[in-house]
């Protein structure tokens, strides 16, 4: 189809945002347009030859376009682009940077669950899923992504208000001899070394230990 | 062959990292790849890592880093830092190859010719800058054979 | 050129991977003179026709030293030089004698505390930078040859050693390491401190 005349202003800050991989395209609406802008969306697998359209993309009026299905092999390295129309007129095709999965993501905080005796508390994380296109798609958890995943793991006892940190590459930890009846507030952070990503801490879990019998 | 160099992986990630957008930037063509098309590195062998990674060490000193000097001091002393810590490395690698005999097979030989075919099939500067702006694939591949 | 002498006694400061590069300063009456300072690595040695790169931060600077960490960033030898500059006047390089590995810094023990809060025994290691791990040594007093390790990277907090029995004494010592470089540091003054509980009660 022949191209319009492209005078419109160009989509801005046209970039991935990416959380455990579901990697999903946003743009700014171009400067002063107001409403009534439609786009379509186009990517590129980097160092392949060809653009290809993303149909579900195709004249919409929103500012996102989901592309983590077309972008879930994280072996490769992907560009994305929008184009803008409003009245007749449109804009530049206007490029991401080369965006690659595997270091531009962001993780998630791991799952934290916990539980207590009277004088321990058992703590087992699990680390996020990569995004999938369907539930029944396979799991495959962001361990296997990265190897070298650990997570950074923070317990603080509220009534000293100290706060311990443990360094675990195994899901798993046990902290005996607490103190009975006392309120812990356990954290947990994924730390992934190279290449460097961590996660945020995730909310605190507190538990009570039990009273002594 | 099992060639493990215990390399500085977090300091030369994180210096291309940190020019790793202006470098990009300065490669306007997405439709070609040196590293990764039309073969994948990570379709390498085990057995021909340890030999692949050498040529590819050595690629990136002899042919790559010298060419990609750009008008910009930090991103000039960055480009440094990974070339000579890229020295470093494939001299260890060196020693490990010999130690190990590291054989190179015939797929390896094949990818790294490949690899070769794009970079000349580039004019030199466009060639180095593009092979220097994929330094995260050889990282991630790296890595993820480690 | 030749009116203004170059920079002399021009040596680098390394301790536990933090590169600083000295000279003396070049004395002119009632000017200020200012120093220019560039580096060269193995790789711009013998694949860039012996190139020096400028150091932007130490680039007309008054100062007579520069930190020069952030570039000698790879364990190959590095030549580092500075010259004098005043207004159009430029003195000679004056260059380092020999080369510079950064093999070479000297690396301090970490600085340890060892905390015993009821059961359990913590430490606390005060950070030393991004290249630097910690090899933690920790034993029951008088059983020294059941020492246990743990490796950490990250610090700055009290990180969690192993559990007490009641009443018993614990000692800690670390020491440090750069993978880089594959150094240690020597270790840190042993430090022990005591589990809560009654000890008299393991006697009986």
């Amino acid at each position: 189809s022949g191209e319009l005349y492209c005078s419109l202003p160009n989509p801005r800050n046209v970039r991935f945002e990416s959380i455990n991989m579901k990697n999903v395209l946003h743009w700014s609406a171009p400067e002063g347009t107001g409403d009534g802008v439609l786009y379509k969306v186009k990517y590129a697998v980097y160092g392949v030859g060809k653009w290809i359209r993303k149909p579900e993309c195709r004249n919409i009026n929103r500012t996102w376009c989901d592309l983590s299905s077309e972008t879930s092999d994280y072996k490769e390295q992907y560009y994305a682009s929008v184009k803008a129309f409003l009245n007749g007129a449109c804009s530049d095709w206007m490029e991401t940077t080369r965006f690659n999965p595997l270091t531009d993501t962001k993780i998630d905080p791991p799952m934290v669950s916990v539980s207590s005796t009277d004088r321990s508390i058992s703590i087992i994380l699990t680390a996020p899923e990569k995004w999938k296109r369907s539930p029944e798609e396979e799991s495959i958890s962001l361990l296997q992504v990265y190897p070298g995943l650990q997570y950074n793991v923070s317990v603080l006892n509220k009534k000293t208000k100290k706060r311990w940190f443990f360094s675990i590459s195994n899901n798993t930890l046990v902290v005996p001899w607490l103190e009975p009846g006392t309120a812990y507030c356990v954290s947990a952070q994924i730390h992934v070394t190279t290449p460097v990503l961590d996660s945020g801490f995730s909310k605190e879990h507190c538990i009570t230990t039990l009273k002594d019998k | 062959g099992a060639c493990r160099v215990s390399m500085s992986m977090t300091e030369i990630r994180a210096g291309f990292a940190a020019i790793k957008a202006n470098i990009q930037s300065r490669d306007p063509i997405r439709t070609l790849s040196i590293l990764s098309h039309p073969h994948s590195l990570h379709k390498v062998q085990s057995s021909d890592r340890c030999c692949i990674t050498y040529q590819l060490f050595t690629f990136y000193v002899d042919k790559v880093f010298k060419h990609c000097r750009t008008e910009d001091s930090f991103v000039n002393r960055k480009i440094s830092s990974i070339a000579n810590s890229f020295l470093s490395a494939r001299r260890r690698l060196g020693q490990c190859r010999e130690q190990n005999n590291c054989v190179c097979g015939e797929e390896s030989t094949e990818k790294f010719k490949q690899i070769l075919a794009n970079y000349e099939g580039l004019n030199v500067t466009s060639a180095a800058m593009k092979s220097l702006g994929e330094l995260d694939i050889l990282l991630d591949w790296m890595e993820k054979s480690r | 050129d030749a009116l203004l002498p170059a920079p002399q006694r021009i040596s680098i400061l390394s301790t536990n991977m933090k590169h600083f590069l000295t000279w003396s300063p070049v004395i002119v009456q009632g000017a200020t003179v200012r120093y220019s300072v560039e580096f060269q690595g193995e790789y711009e040695r013998e694949y860039a026709n012996g190139s020096w790169i400028p150091i932007s931060e130490c680039s007309l600077t008054t100062a007579t030293i520069c930190n020069i960490t952030e570039d000698i960033s790879a364990t190959v030898a590095y030549k580092l030089r500075v010259r004098a500059e005043l207004g159009a006047t430029r003195s000679q390089w004056g260059t380092t004698k020999g080369f510079f590995n950064r093999a070479m810094t000297s690396l301090t023990p970490p600085l340890l505390r060892a905390v015993a809060e009821g059961h359990h025994l913590l430490v606390e290691l005060a950070d030393m930078g991004p290249s630097f791990q910690f090899r933690v040594l920790y034993w029951r007093k008088g059983q020294e040859s059941r020492v246990q390790q743990k490796l950490m990277k990250e610090v700055s907090s009290v990180v969690h050693l192993d559990t007490m029995e009641a009443g018993a004494e614990y000692c800690v010592k670390a020491q440090a390491h750069v993978e880089a470089i594959n150094r240690s540091s020597s270790f840190s003054p042993t430090q022990c401190v005591r589990a809560q509980g009654d000890r008299s009660m393991w006697l009986v």
